[in-house]
This record gives C-alpha cells, sequence and structure tokens, in this order.
C-alpha cells in the first residue's frame, strides 16, 4: 500500500504540471496569432482603426538583416538606382549643402539604460535586426559634382559628435542637432572637413534615458528659428511622465539667442521636418504608439500646426483614448488633432523629402517621398520600403505609391532598411539604409546609360 | 604525540557533522523566498495603484522575476533532495500543486507587468498579484492542515 502510494505521487504530480504548462503555454500563444489587416486601409485621411488590444505577449516579428550582396533595390519603370556610397557605417540621415555636396549623417542611439526586464529582451531584438551597430558619431562628405552618381569625393565631414540626427545650413552656420544639443559649426562654401569647434546654441532633451533619440531639424526659410523634432522617451509614458518633459513636441528654437518654445505637442516621435513648398507650411511624420494591436497605431504624415497638440499620449487619431496613461487629461484629449494622412500601422518612417527639381518623371513631381524604416513588431511585416504621396494644392491628394521596394528578400530578410530622404541638386532622390549602410540614389532612367552596380 | 591525535578526532567529527544531510530540505527554503517576492509585488501594486509612481511598477516586476528565479531554483533543489533522499514532508503532493498553480501565475503576471504603462498593473496585473498571494496562503494552510492531522491520526 505505501509502496504503491510513493510511486503514483510523483506520476501525478508530473502529469498534473504537464496540464498547467501547456494551459499556460497556450494562453501565451494566444498573443502570437493576430495577423494585421490590409495596411491601404491605412492609408491616407480616414484610416479604418479597429479596438485596442492588449496582450500578454506583445507579438514581435522582426526581419532578420542579410547582406544586399549583389541584390539591388526595386524600382517602378522610369527609374533606375545607383549605390552612392557604400560601406558607411549605419547611416541614419542625410542632408544636401547648396553646392550640391552630400551630408551622410552616420549615427546611433546612445545605450538604452535597463529599467525592467523587458529591457534586455528588447536588446537582444534590436541586435538581431541590426539596429545594435556601433554609433560612428560622424558626418561624411560625398561629392558628386557632374551629377552621374559616381562621387569624385568622399571625406569625414564632422567627426566626434554625439548621436547626430538632423543638420541644417543658414549662410555660413551649420546647425548639428546632437541627440543632447545644437551645435553650430562655421562652414565656407565648398569645405569638405570642419576642425573648428562647435558652440552649442541650446540644449536638447538627452539622456540618460533618450528612448527617441533623433533630432530633426529644419531652419525657417529666413534662417531666423530653427525646429527640432524631440521624440517621447517612452513608447507610452511607461518612463514616468516627467520623463516626458518637453519632449513628444516639435520646438522653435530663436537662432540669436537659442531660447525655444513648444511649437507642437502629443507628437510621439515627430521626424521628417519640411516646408510643403506650395503652401509653405512645417510638415512632419511620426511614430505611433505600440503593443496596442498590429493595426495600431498608424504612423502618420502631417501638416504641423503652431500650438497644436496631435494626442500622445493620452490618445490618438483625436479622442481614441489610450488606457495605459494614467491619470488621464480630458482636457488635452478634447483639444488633440487628428493628423492629416495615415501611413498605416507601424511602418516606421524616419524620412521626408518634399519632391523637388526636375529629374525625376512628372509623376513625381508635387508629393512627398516617404523613408519606411519597417515593423518589428507586426505579422505580416509592413514599410521596408519608400513611398510617394501625391500632393495636390499643399495637401496629399491620393494614395501612397511604393517607389523603392526590394529591402526585403523572399525569406523576409531585410536587406536594408531605409531611413533618412533627400532630394540632391540634379533632383535625384537620395535614400540613407542603415541597414545595408549604403546611400542609394533613385533618378529617371536613361536610355544608354543603364544602371551601375554598387561598388 | 597524544594531543595531536586527539585533535586529529575533533576534527574528523566536526568535518562529518557538517556534510550529513542532518538538516531539511534545501527546496523549502527557496520556496519561502519566491514565496516572499510574490507577496512583496503584491505590496508595490497595491502603493502603484494607490499613487501611480512608475518606480512602483518597476519593484513589482523586479520582484516578480526574482520570485520567478528562486522558483526555478527551488524545482531544481526538489530534484536534489529527491535524489539525496532528504527526508520531505508528508503533504508534499497539495503543496508542490499549490505552489505550482502560484508559479505558473507568477509566469503570466510578469508578461502583464512587462506591459507599458498603466495597465501593466491595473486591474490585471495586481488581480494575478493578490490571486498568487491568496494561493500561496491556502497551500500553507492546507499543508499545515494535513500534517497535522498525519501527526494526529498517525
Amino acid at each position: 500500500m505505501m509502496h504503491g502510494f510513493r510511486n503514483a505521487r510523483p506520476r501525478k504530480l508530473a502529469r498534473g504540471l504537464v496540464v498547467l504548462s501547456v494551459a499556460a503555454t497556450s494562453l501565451v500563444l494566444v498573443g502570437c496569432e493576430d495577423h494585421g489587416g490590409d495596411p491601404r486601409k491605412q492609408i491616407g485621411a480616414n484610416p479604418v482603426l479597429p479596438s485596442l488590444q492588449q496582450y500578454l505577449v506583445p507579438p514581435i516579428r522582426i526581419a532578420k538583416a542579410v547582406r544586399w550582396g549583389d541584390a539591388m533595390p526595386t524600382v517602378p519603370q522610369g527609374l533606375q538606382v545607383q549605390a552612392l556610397a557604400t560601406g558607411l557605417e549605419h547611416p541614419r540621415s542625410l542632408y544636401v549643402l547648396p553646392n550640391g555636396d552630400v551630408l551622410i549623417i552616420e549615427s546611433n542611439g546612445p545605450k538604452a539604460p535597463i529599467f525592467r526586464p523587458k529591457d534586455i529582451i528588447t536588446g537582444w531584438v534590436q541586435w538581431f535586426a541590426g539596429a545594435k551597430a556601433k554609433d560612428a558619431n560622424r558626418i561624411t562628405l560625398i561629392r558628386n559634382g557632374n551629377g552621374d552618381g559616381v562621387p569624385e569625393l568622399r571625406t569625414v565631414f564632422l567627426d566626434h559628435l554625439n548621436s547626430p540626427f538632423g543638420v541644417a545650413l543658414v549662410g555660413h552656420d551649420l546647425y548639428v542637432a546632437n541627440t543632447d544639443a545644437i551645435v553650430r559649426y562655421p562652414y565656407q562654401d565648398g569645405q569638405t572637413s570642419i576642425t573648428a569647434p562647435g558652440t552649442k546654441l541650446t540644449d536638447l532633451p538627452g539622456g540618460p534615458i533618450d528612448h527617441h533619440w533623433t533630432k530633426a531639424l529644419l531652419a525657417s526659410p529666413d534662417g531666423s528659428k530653427l525646429y527640432v523634432g524631440v521624440g517621447s522617451n517612452s513608447n507610452i509614458g511607461e518612463n514616468g511622465i516627467g520623463a516626458e518633459y518637453e519632449r513628444a513636441a516639435i520646438w522653435e528654437v530663436d537662432r540669436a539667442s537659442g531660447a525655444h518654445r513648444i511649437f507642437a505637442s502629443g507628437m510621439r516621435n515627430p521626424t521628417g521636418l519640411q516646408w510643403e513648398p506650395e503652401t509653405g507650411k512645417l510638415w512632419a511624420i511620426a511614430n505611433e504608439r505600440d503593443e496596442i494591436g498590429p493595426d495600431l497605431v498608424p504612423d502618420y504624415l502631417t501638416s504641423v500646426r503652431d500650438g497644436g497638440f496631435y494626442g500622445w499620449p493620452y490618445s490618438y487619431y483625436g479622442q481614441h483614448l489610450d488606457p495605459r496613461i494614467m491619470p488621464q487629461r480630458p482636457d488635452l484629449v478634447a483639444s488633440a488633432i487628428a493628423p492629416d494622412y495615415a501611413l498605416s500601422s507601424h511602418v516606421a518612417p524616419l524620412g521626408l523629402a518634399m519632391s523637388s527639381g526636375t529629374d525625376l518623371p512628372a509623376n513625381y513631381r508635387g508629393g512627398a517621398f516617404v523613408g519606411e524604416h519597417g515593423s518589428w513588431d507586426r505579422t505580416p511585416l509592413n514599410g521596408y520600403k519608400v513611398v510617394f504621396v501625391p500632393f495636390s494644392g499643399g495637401n496629399p491628394s491620393g494614395p501612397a505609391q511604393d517607389v523603392v521596394t526590394g529591402f526585403l528578400d523572399a525569406n523576409s530578410h531585410a536587406r536594408g532598411r531605409p531611413v533618412g530622404l533627400a532630394m540632391d541638386r540634379s533632383g535625384a532622390l537620395l535614400i540613407a539604409d542603415d541597414v545595408g549602410n549604403t546611400v542609394w540614389r533613385v533618378s529617371s532612367a536613361r536610355p544608354g546609360s543603364p544602371p551601375k552596380p554598387g561598388s | 604525540m597524544q594531543h595531536a591525535v586527539i585533535a586529529e578526532t575533533t576534527f574528523d567529527t566536526s568535518l562529518k557533522s557538517i556534510g550529513k544531510p542532518s538538516r531539511g530540505p534545501i527546496h523549502k527554503v527557496l520556496v519561502s523566498f519566491s514565496a516572499a517576492y510574490f507577496t512583496g509585488a503584491l505590496v508595490t501594486d497595491l502603493a502603484y495603484w494607490h499613487v501611480p509612481d512608475v518606480l512602483w511598477e518597476r519593484f513589482s516586476i523586479w520582484l516578480i522575476t526574482a520570485g520567478l528565479i528562486m522558483a526555478g531554483l527551488a524545482a531544481i533543489a526538489y530534484v536534489f533532495d529527491l535524489a539525496n533522499n532528504t527526508s520531505i514532508e508528508r503533504p508534499a503532493w497539495p503543496r508542490a500543486v499549490g505552489y505550482a498553480i502560484a508559479v505558473l501565475l507568477s509566469l503570466a503576471n510578469a508578461f502583464v507587468h512587462s506591459r507599458d504603462g498603466y495597465t501593466a498593473v491595473v486591474p490585471l496585473g495586481l488581480t494575478l498579484s493578490a490571486l498568487v498571494v491568496i494561493i500561496l496562503l491556502l497551500t500553507a494552510w492546507v499543508g499545515m492542515a494535513l500534517a497535522n492531522r498525519h501527526r494526529v491520526g498517525g
């Protein structure tokens, strides 16, 4: 009797534990079964917004980084693509100087602190996706005087920066937006390297958390003001509302004094600041919040109103409340502006260029190119391409069209990820690719000049 | 000479008394640690519910994580205790099941607490933390009651 009891006990126990483990595992997996819908329903002025979901395990779907090899990005007929510069270190944004020289900002974010066990996991995920590259903290200059896409000169323009992203030239003052400050450098026309020390114009919200570290920069047409995109310090306020002071906003900095005011707020991670050429209005792109579903919340492209509040963290697309923030602010939510144009969820827009010049075919004049870095928390993947949003009368006038694709291979591995965009002096589109470590140049296909493979 | 021999003998005896598995099973100590961590998480969850300062939420998730690590170590120690044939108290079976449920709920709770913002705690995280403590208390109570009955009934 005693003998039998002793044997049965561990077996029963083992069976019970197996049943419980299976139950727990299936509970965990429920969250991963969730597929995103057609992204086209979420492009334009009136995106379809499903109801909000919260997960036990938020879905993670990352594209493993692989090499381009002999492959090239794909462009529609009438366009050609070339590698303007290869072998870069995590090129993040681009700026074209008046003489046509191209500045390539090679940068990555500062080391993220670990507040929760989750932050350790996030670090592994980013490493897998090729986002943990060393921070070069450098600006490289490329000169392509004859506009053939084959550079004659490549130099280190400015070194020893601190996670730089935005660049703006006003007269002979070159401003670099590091993650923690705007620094001014003297620049002479045609200069290929700056060794003079910089002068700080103003501090910007930086560490120690610095969740969204990029600081986009744009000078006003008269050169008196600088506009700075300052991203939030969290996904949805999980580092405390105190960490969000003057963040998730676009700053207006007075160039003479360095004083600033909040031009617009409630934008989770505003980048790609540009003037719309027809109306002269400020436009921006923004990355919206994660972990409430594959189709929430659509990232967007919008005109930016002086004093406007765009919802983050309290609400999205106007008055859609986010329950993850406490205390709520109904007063702010009531005034929240819905953005102008949704780009669909989790595409991660990080580059914006208003089309200019006459190099590209007529159907790409009058509109905005958007570099979509690509999703990491959505199945199927979304983004990983450059799209064109046609404009008419200063506003988007139709669905976004794919312009540059092929960043994902047939196995959904990422050969590259498009980030910053710029129009070069001849009117071709430049694309920084921070996984392929390349700058791509897209121009009109010319008969007799077949695209040269990148060297 | 005589003196030296005596010293050697004494040394030998003391070594034996340390090496002998005369103490209780190791896994029980680790189980107590994990139970204390899970209970701590309920306290910090209640604090966060009262004043939603992220610091409390961070305390909670680390306490739950530490509890789960201790539970993992306890499981390993349990296997060792079984192998070493350490005397395991009578009503181990209801205790083991109650504890396993508490640990699995805590694992789910760790995921809930890894959410961003208020809903990492309120209402689901807080509920799970409370449930885990209730199960641990019930398990302890049932364990004690059964142990008494065994002792009384022979």
